[in-house]
């Protein structure tokens, strides 16, 4: 089922935490919520939850609209940020709370308690108290809470944040996986680009309340809307100079580079590291102050008139620190974005 | 190895504390004990005729002391579960609203601040049989009017006032103590279980109960170890501690201990000591059953 916002805002008593967002869930697809902290993504969450009341705006369900509606009668799964499990119940009775309030007779909950944690993998943890579980297997067992009544949409408010670097990659799969099996619409707020990256099959880049770009994953981090977008994906970050336009060339560091077909204009030159390509007959030149070696490549940092650039090359090419380099960049892949707004310029 | 060798330093820090808590605390305790055995007990030169087991006897004999112990049972067994749950019910509705909190949680608290002996005063002026605003009130609806602390009232009817005077008086710590728990629950069980579609009632019984149930299990602990020590509540309502025409009948335990020792019998500090030490039995079991049954009940 499709979820749609329609010019939804939320304001608090000082702050507009979401502002007039209008964007499409696309149905039976994992949506990646992405951006800063305090940028709304939770407060998004909370009124697709229906925990809070829109400002102004509409939520739709499908065709119906769910804005007045209050969330028990959603049938949405939510899994908090710490998951929220009640900790004087076991993790088969977690699971159950949802479907006993539904009047379901207490051997189906149970037997649908078993098949959730079969689903997310702790068949064998059902006795235990959450308090007994690791981070990851208490963020399963709350994956199974929500999943056991059905939920039409299922929210995951940074259910990954409380986890360690393996567990997290690992879990993430698990997601996609659950997510895969079962179908369902599902959001998932992260502020790791990384991760929103690997899960998503469409990502929302949000700011300060305002939806930057709607896009598949790859397309959002090769053909970013603005600067934001194009600095919030990639790690290491993509590479930002000043630079101008004179008479349809881009001057760099007072020096001409590359053609640009635009007017006349202060810009922001924007390229990513692994684009970054040695060329004596290149068209940009930096100075290198530092050299990474990191395994397979090697990791260049430079400085543009002041500005520190970071170039990714082959290990094989011999560099020292304090050689001017001159490089070109691959496919001729860079963005140009408006000097003040940030607006990419095309 | 790298235990603290100076372990000394700890006891000297508590040794004011533990110096005064043998003096008035255990010595006293080991004393009553050992005094509620001793026979022609003399307060005044120490003398006594050696040890056996008669106080009991005579304590378990009077009919003062059994009297006594009903009233206190019954003010007890009565009192204490209510007034939890009464409390309990409060502190929700406090802690759920947001307007008037502050002025509520006030009114709710007086009792706590205000004297015993005044207390009792309102509430003669409430319960009058004549003008009282309680015999009004159920008035409109037909009932009474009732006698509750006059001359010819029932000892039922006097029995209601002591119980609805302890409830009330004891609403304010429980209600701060639950409040304080309450606020210290995460919000976000109550969201997930909203969005579970979870009844009122049943996030009350299932959520909010199990996870205040440590501060429950304090206020019913000591709660009981208070109703069973009533003394001041009654004597502050019913100077004489009875009704008209069977006087003493609301005494408490504790009024009946005071009383064995002010007399100028022979022997009477030994009786009040026996009594005593019925009663910290009493209050021991009591204790311990509690204790039984929040093992299995408390969630930590
Ligand atoms: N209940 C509230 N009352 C007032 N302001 C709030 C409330 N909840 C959130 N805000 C504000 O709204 C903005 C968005 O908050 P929100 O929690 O949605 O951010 P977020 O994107 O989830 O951030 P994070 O990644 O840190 O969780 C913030 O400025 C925050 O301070
Ligand atoms: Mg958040």
């Amino acid at each position: 089922m499709e979820v749609r916002l329609e010019g939804l805002t939320k304001k608090f008593t000082d702050v507009v935490a979401v502002d007039n967002v209008s964007v499409v869930f696309p149905s039976g697809k994992l949506t990646g919520l992405l951006g800063p902290s305090g940028c709304g993504k939770s407060t998004t969450l909370f009124l697709l939850a229906g925990l809070y009341n829109p400002t102004e705006g509409k939520i739709f369900f499908g065709d119906e609209e769910v804005t007045e509606i209050p969330p028990e009668k959603r049938g949405i799964g939510l899994v908090f940020q710490n998951y929220a499990l009640y900790p004087h119940m076991s993790v088969e009775k977690n699971i159950m709370f949802p479907l006993e309030n539904m009047k379901m007779p207490k051997a189906e909950a149970k037997q649908i308690a078993y098949e959730m944690a079969k689903l997310v993998q702790i068949e064998e943890l059902l006795d235990r108290k959450p308090k007994q579980l690791s981070g990851g297997q208490q963020q399963r067992v709350a994956i199974a809470r929500a999943l056991a009544k059905k939920p039409r949409v299922l929210l995951l408010d940074e259910p990954l944040s409380n986890l360690d670097a393996r567990l997290r990659l690992q879990t993430r799969e698990e997601i996609k996986r659950i997510q895969r099996e079962t179908g369902i619409t599902t959001i998932f707020v992260t502020h790791d680009q990384e991760e929103a990256m690997s899960i998503s099959d469409q990502i929302i880049v949000m700011e300060k309340g305002i939806i930057n770009q709607v896009d598949l994953p790859q397309k959002l981090y090769n053909d970013p809307i603005n600067l934001f977008v194009a600095k919030f994906l990639g790690n290491p970050p993509i590479n930002v100079v000043e630079a101008e336009i004179v008479n349809k060339v881009l001057v760099v560091n007072n020096k001409k580079t590359i053609k640009v077909d635009l007017p006349n204009q202060k810009v922001k030159l924007g390229f990513r590291p692994e684009d970054v390509r040695i060329d004596p007959n290149g068209p940009l030149e930096a100075n290198i102050y530092m050299v990474e070696m990191v395994g397979r490549d090697t990791s260049i940092l430079c400085t543009i008139n002041n500005e520190k650039i970071r170039g990714i090359i082959d290990s094989e090419i011999e560099v020292n620190v304090g050689d001017n380099i001159k490089f070109d960049l691959r496919k001729q892949r860079f963005y140009l974005f408006e000097y003040n707004t940030g607006a990419r310029l095309r | 190895m790298f235990e603290n060798k100076h372990n000394w330093k700890g006891y000297l820090y508590l040794a004011p504390a533990l110096i005064l808590i043998l003096i008035f605390i255990i010595y006293p305790l080991f004393n009553t004990f050992l005094t509620s055995f001793k026979e022609n007990y003399q307060f005044m030169t120490g003398e006594y005729d050696g040890f056996s087991i008669q106080h009991y006897m005579d304590v378990f004999k009077s009919s003062k002391f059994k009297v006594a112990f009903k009233n206190t049972m019954i003010l007890t067994i009565i009192s204490v579960p209510v007034s939890i749950v009464i409390a309990l019910l409060i502190s929700v509705g406090l802690n759920s609203i947001k307007r008037l909190q502050g002025f509520l949680q006030t009114i709710f608290f007086l009792p706590y601040v205000t004297n015993v002996i005044a207390i009792g005063l309102v509430f003669q002026f409430m319960f009058n049989h004549n003008y009282g605003i309680i015999n009004t009130v159920i008035g409109w609806f037909g009932i009474g009017p009732v006698h509750w602390m006059d001359a010819y009232a029932s000892y039922g009817e006097a029995m209601a006032v002591i119980i609805i005077y302890s409830i009330w008086s004891s609403l304010p710590f429980k209600i701060m103590v639950f409040l304080s728990g309450l606020q210290t629950i995460d919000k976000q069980y109550y969201q997930a279980a909203q969005i579970d579609a979870t009844p009122k009632w049943r996030v009350f019984l299932r959520i909010t109960v199990p996870l205040l149930s440590p501060m429950i299990m304090y206020i019913t602990i000591t709660s009981f170890m208070g109703a069973f020590k009533t003394y001041e509540h009654v004597l502050s309502l019913f100077g004489d501690g009875g009704t008209a025409g069977d006087p003493g009948n609301l005494k408490t335990m504790v009024w009946y201990i005071y009383e064995a020792l002010d007399s100028s019998k022979k022997g009477s500090v030994a009786v009040a000591s026996a009594s005593a030490v019925v009663l910290f039995i009493v209050i021991m079991i009591f204790t311990a059953i509690q204790m039984y049954i929040n093992k299995k009940r408390v969630h930590y």
